[in-house]
């Protein structure tokens, strides 16, 4: 196995030109799979080194491949910075896990896919052929594949200031547990985007409309539960592992898109 | 007894070893580093059932690193069979020969067949990865009530089905109890497959100097091991010394029988170097804990009374194991009807083999299903008839006046106050409070719901033949500086016994605490004894310190009437006292130990081994061939109150009580340690933890993402309150303390979810309570 920890984003562009090497960042899903030998790939480029950590506010943010839940716990990104507060596994997990990859990793059952999905965010891929910008909603192709060709490293991702109230939920099964479903939404006077994590193999995106009498109203949720549920089954039906049947996830999925909207709307549930 | 002294029998004194395990200087297994260590990895059968062709090692062989590849046919050629710790032959079952590494069949995916020693962990695993096992696949059956079927897949060829053992208990005529009662329920009650999870897996590591194993072990009962290596290898026992290092949580997972354990010997012989092997977590989640299904009916008077009970026990061990493991279902049957006076019961049992992994021991041994029904009886009982729980409960109970209480099973319930139990519980919880809550939260949609269970937890056992014994030795050693050093049979899984133990001895003898060593888990060292199972600790080790500190405490008592020319004298606080003058226990110690003859006609030993037989404990079977294994019976009283939501399944705990009754506690803050961790223990069980296998058998939920047991966040604070009833059977009236919670607490939730989603009318059949299981519930009664 060839390990390279580049010293910047060249040398990591480089490392990954052969298009057979595993990309580590902050290592919390892939080391542990090294570490069991259900991986064995023939290259380990570590991104570490690679200066992939910046954090900055430029209109939007730019949020390094390399910042970690820590560095986001810490800071005031719309969403991205509550959702790390509340990524389970504790300051180990934190100090170490980036957003970044979990984005690149693609686990059906964690946050930051569906979240960025709602922000809206780009992210920028880099190789040795060059650099191009792909939106969230067009980055995750399936459990576990994005659209990262093999010798691309996601090297940044950028977010624009979001004009609307954020809500998020996230329903695990207990503490320890992958989450099952989340819900990041961005309501807006006229409209209301919900994005739902967990529910399907990739995030589902659905428009609601805004609830005339509240979260709470049986027409609103029937309303929610239809959008949902159908949006869902357009990302190929409720995700299945072996936490949660996908049936279990799209029945509960409108509930969460529903108490995800209360909370963005500062509803005061009972 | 006056107020007990600080670090006296009722104190609490800290773990001895509080502060080596807080600043991580407490050498656990893997802390033992030998020169030339070896590692060794095992390879796991990857299908549930299929005949050996051929196992290719050469890959595995030419590996870096490493040293050794073993095959079963190769290991069978220098190991006999692991014998059983209990043999399913002595208890009129079915047996099979268990190998330490499978010679030409596998029955289970994960079962071991080969095995590679390396120089690294890492290269021992990298080749164990290259072995090659060519099988001809066999169809396998995963379910019991498949395995029963006639044409099912057989994993024993030489046995008529899949049944290792079918009992029936009870005494009465409980189908006329049935018959006459003024209502009969019935229920039925599936427990999933769910584990053990101590923080330190099993682990091994053996080293030979010539025909001499030393053999450091994670386990619970090393003097058991010795017997079995010795059996196995071919060795005398008296050249085999186990030693178990401190260990990181064993309940029950640590009681040998075990591949793995005659396979470290043996590689490490064949080898010519120390070899050592510690499981991965996912082989630690190989072994399940408790499956079964019960399907019960009972017969009750309109008052609540229950007449008769009738339960049919399908229990899964997966494949048979000579671990302890296999019987615990026996003890899911015998522990019935509980607490409750129903003289008319039968209980039917079917032990069934299945292609999963065995069933090791675990915390509740089969104890916690027997709660279950009990409990979820009860319930069903109040529903029938429009009682309250707690009523039914008291109109059952066995009262406080007749013990010793025989059951219909033959359980012989030494002492105990139930209905005290169940008061102190409704207080604590503040019964009348949570009902006028729930109602008021109703209102809002929303569910509230308390749960009771109650839990009687027999303790300490001895079956007879086997190494599942009810007493234990200690020796009470004390040096001519006065210094005592303790050595007992009985191991610490890292419960604490051990600080137990010193305080008995301490106060025994009139010493301070800081003066008494312990030695536990070194078969060179300590007396034969049988470790750590069934809340055994503190009764038999406990009581033979007892005796062999008394013993101590008389020669000091001799030598000082002697020194001091007193007529009556005593030791206390470290210090020989008589008419007035006091010698330090030091002094005295030195006098007899330097100056025997002197002295004259003392016996100048300071010294003294002892054996501890309690009571209450009759093998003789009676007239409906019942025996009596357990001395003692702790009972606790178990209030869980939760919220569940309605709209996901998701159960909440809001508030946990455990009235706890287990006779005299001998250190209150370790007795609550144990039971904390029970209660824990089966929250888990009762709402997350399952094991799960995919079609073919291979275990899905191999790490702690997929095997969910709860954490800190997800428990309320377990609120205890302690009832004492002296056992009259033991040396200081103590009952065992390390088990009871766990059946408690699966009840108490059962019983509290069902409540909480009355308003839907569902009825709970069913462990873990998981948000999908309690959503299919609701959706199962929802118009």
């Amino acid at each position: 196995m060839r390990f390279t920890r580049p010293p910047d984003l060249d040398g990591v562009t480089t490392a990954l030109a052969g298009g057979d090497a595993l990309v580590v960042g902050g290592g919390t899903m892939v080391v542990p799979e090294l570490t069991h030998g259900r991986v064995d790939p023939p290259a380990v480029v570590d991104l570490s080194h690679a200066g992939l950590d910046g954090l900055t506010r430029a209109g939007g943010w730019v949020v390094g491949a390399m910042v970690t839940y820590t560095a986001l716990e810490r800071a005031d990104v719309p969403l991205l910075s509550r959702v790390a507060r509340g990524i389970t596994g504790g300051p180990q997990i934190r100090n170490r896990g980036t957003a970044g990859g979990s984005a690149s990793y693609a686990n059906p059952s964690s946050d930051v896919p569906a979240c960025l999905v709602a922000l809206d965010a780009r992210l920028r891929l880099a190789s040795v052929r060059g650099v191009r910008e792909v939106a969230a909603a067009e980055f995750f192709l399936g459990a576990f594949r994005t659209v990262r060709e093999p010798d691309e490293v996601l090297t940044e991702i950028l977010l624009s200031d979001v004009d609307g109230k954020i809500g998020y939920l996230k329903f695990k099964l207990v503490e320890g547990s992958w989450p099952i479903v989340t819900a990041a939404t961005v309501a807006r006077p006229t409209a209301v985007r919900v994005v739902l994590g967990g529910a399907a193999a990739v995030p589902v995106a659905v428009e609601l409309d805004p609830p005339p009498a509240g979260t709470t109203d049986p027409a609103w949720r029937a309303h929610v539960a239809s959008v949902v549920e159908r949006g869902i089954d357009e990302a190929g039906g409720g995700w299945d592992d072996v936490l949660a049947p996908g049936g279990y996830r799209r029945r509960i999925a409108p509930v969460i898109a529903a108490r995800s909207v209360a909370d963005a709307l500062g509803e005061v549930t009972a | 007894m006056s107020a007990p002294a600080r670090s006296g029998i009722g104190a609490s004194p800290r773990k001895r070893d509080g502060a080596e395990l807080l600043t991580g200087r407490a050498r656990f297994l893997d802390d033992h580093r030998p020169e030339g260590l070896l590692h060794a990895a095992v390879v796991r059968s990857e299908i549930a059932h299929g005949r050996i062709r051929s196992v290719d090692t050469t890959a595995a062989s030419a590996a870096p690193g490493v040293v050794l590849v073993l095959t079963g046919e190769q290991a069978a050629r220098h190991a006999g069979p692991v014998p059983y710790f209990i043999d399913p032959a002595a208890r009129g079952g079915n047996r099979t020969d268990i190998r330490c590494l499978q010679v030409d069949k596998v029955v289970y995916a994960g079962q071991p067949v080969a095995a590679v020693v390396a120089h690294t962990r890492e290269q021992a695993q990298a080749a164990a990865r290259l072995v090659r096992v060519d099988h001809e696949v066999l169809p396998h059956v995963l379910d019991a009530h498949d395995a029963l079927a006639p044409d099912a897949p057989r994993l024993y060829d030489d046995w008529p089905g899949n049944v290792v053992m079918h009992n029936r208990y009870g005494t009465g005529d409980p189908d006329a109890r049935l018959a006459e009662a003024d209502v009969v329920v019935s229920g039925e009650v599936r427990i999933a497959r769910s584990t053990t999870a101590p923080i330190e897996p099993r682990g091994y590591l053996a080293s030979w100097q010539g025909d001499t194993l030393t053999m450091h072990a994670s386990c619970q009962n090393p003097h058991q091991l010795r017997w079995m290596l010795a059996t196995a290898l071919g060795v005398d026992e008296g050249h085999i010394r186990v030693v178990t290092a401190k260990i990181g949580g064993s309940f029950g997972l640590k009681m040998q029988g075990y591949p793995e354990e005659t396979l470290v010997a043996l590689l490490s012989k064949l080898a010519g170097a120390p070899v050592k092997w510690v499981e991965d977590r996912r082989e630690t989640l190989l072994a399940g804990a408790r499956e079964q299904t019960h399907r019960f009916r009972v017969g009750a008077l309109a008052d609540g009374r229950i007449t008769g009970l009738v339960n049919e026990i399908v229990a899964d061990i997966g494949a048979l194991t000579a671990q302890a493991g296999w019987a615990m279902p026996n003890m899911s049957a015998t522990t019935q009807p509980s607490g409750y006076r129903i003289p008319d019961c039968r209980i039917e049992l079917d032990i069934v083999v299945t292609n999963k992994p065995p069933n090791s021991a675990a915390r509740g041994f089969g104890k916690d299903a027997a709660h279950l029904v009990m409990e979820r009886a009860m319930d069903l009982v109040a529903r029938e008839l429009g009682l309250d729980p707690a009523d039914v409960r008291r109109r059952n109970f066995v009262p406080a006046g007749e013990f010793p209480y025989r059951t219909s099973t033959g359980l012989n319930i030494d002492s105990g106050d139930f209905h005290g139990l169940l008061d102190k519980t409704l207080d604590t919880v503040d019964y009348p409070g949570v009902r006028r809550r729930q109602a008021e939260l109703r209102e809002h949609g929303r569910y509230l719901g308390v749960g009771l269970g109650f839990e009687l937890t027999p303790e300490s056992s001895d079956s007879p033949g086997t190494f599942v014994s009810g007493f234990d030795t200690t020796t009470v050693r004390m040096s001519v500086t006065g210094m005592v050093t303790v050595l007992t049979g009985v191991t610490s899984p890292g419960g604490g016994n051990d600080t137990g133990i010193a305080q008995i001895v301490a106060d025994e003898l009139g010493i301070p605490l800081a003066w008494v060593e312990l030695v536990q888990g070194d078969t060179d060292r300590c007396p034969n004894g049988f470790g750590n199972f069934s809340g055994r600790s503190m009764v038999v080790g406990g009581g033979s310190a007892t005796l062999a500190a008394r013993d101590v405490r008389a020669k000091l008592v001799a030598v000082g009437r002697l020194l001091l020319g007193a007529g009556e004298v005593e030791v206390r606080a470290g210090m020989v006292c008589g008419d007035g003058r006091e010698l330090p226990v030091p002094e005295v110690a030195r006098a007899l130990l330097t100056r025997a003859f002197a002295i004259g006609d003392i016996e100048p030993v300071l010294e003294s081994t002892r054996a501890y037989k309690p009571g209450n404990i009759n093998h003789v079977p009676d007239e409906f061939g019942r025996i009596q294994p357990y001395p003692t019976y702790s009972s606790s009283l178990h209030a869980a109150v939760v919220d569940v939501d309605a709209e996901t399944g998701k159960v909440t705990l809001l508030d946990y009580v455990m009235a706890h009754d287990c006779g005299t506690m001998i250190n209150p803050a370790l007795v609550e340690g144990q039971a904390r961790g029970a209660v824990a223990m089966g929250l888990g069980s009762a709402l997350s933890e399952q094991l799960r296998f995919d079609a073919d058998g291979r275990l899905l939920s191999d790490r702690f993402k997929s095997y969910l047991v709860p954490r800190a966040g997800d428990l309320p604070l377990l609120r205890m309150v302690h009832q004492v009833t002296p056992s009259p059977f033991t040396m200081h009236g103590n009952k065992g303390a390390g088990e009871a919670g766990v059946g408690g607490a699966q009840a108490a939730v059962a019983n509290a979810v069902e409540d909480a989603l009355a308003p839907f009318g569902v009825t709970v059949r069913s462990l873990p309570l998981t948000p999908p299981a309690v959503l299919a519930l609701i959706d199962e009664v929802r118009p």
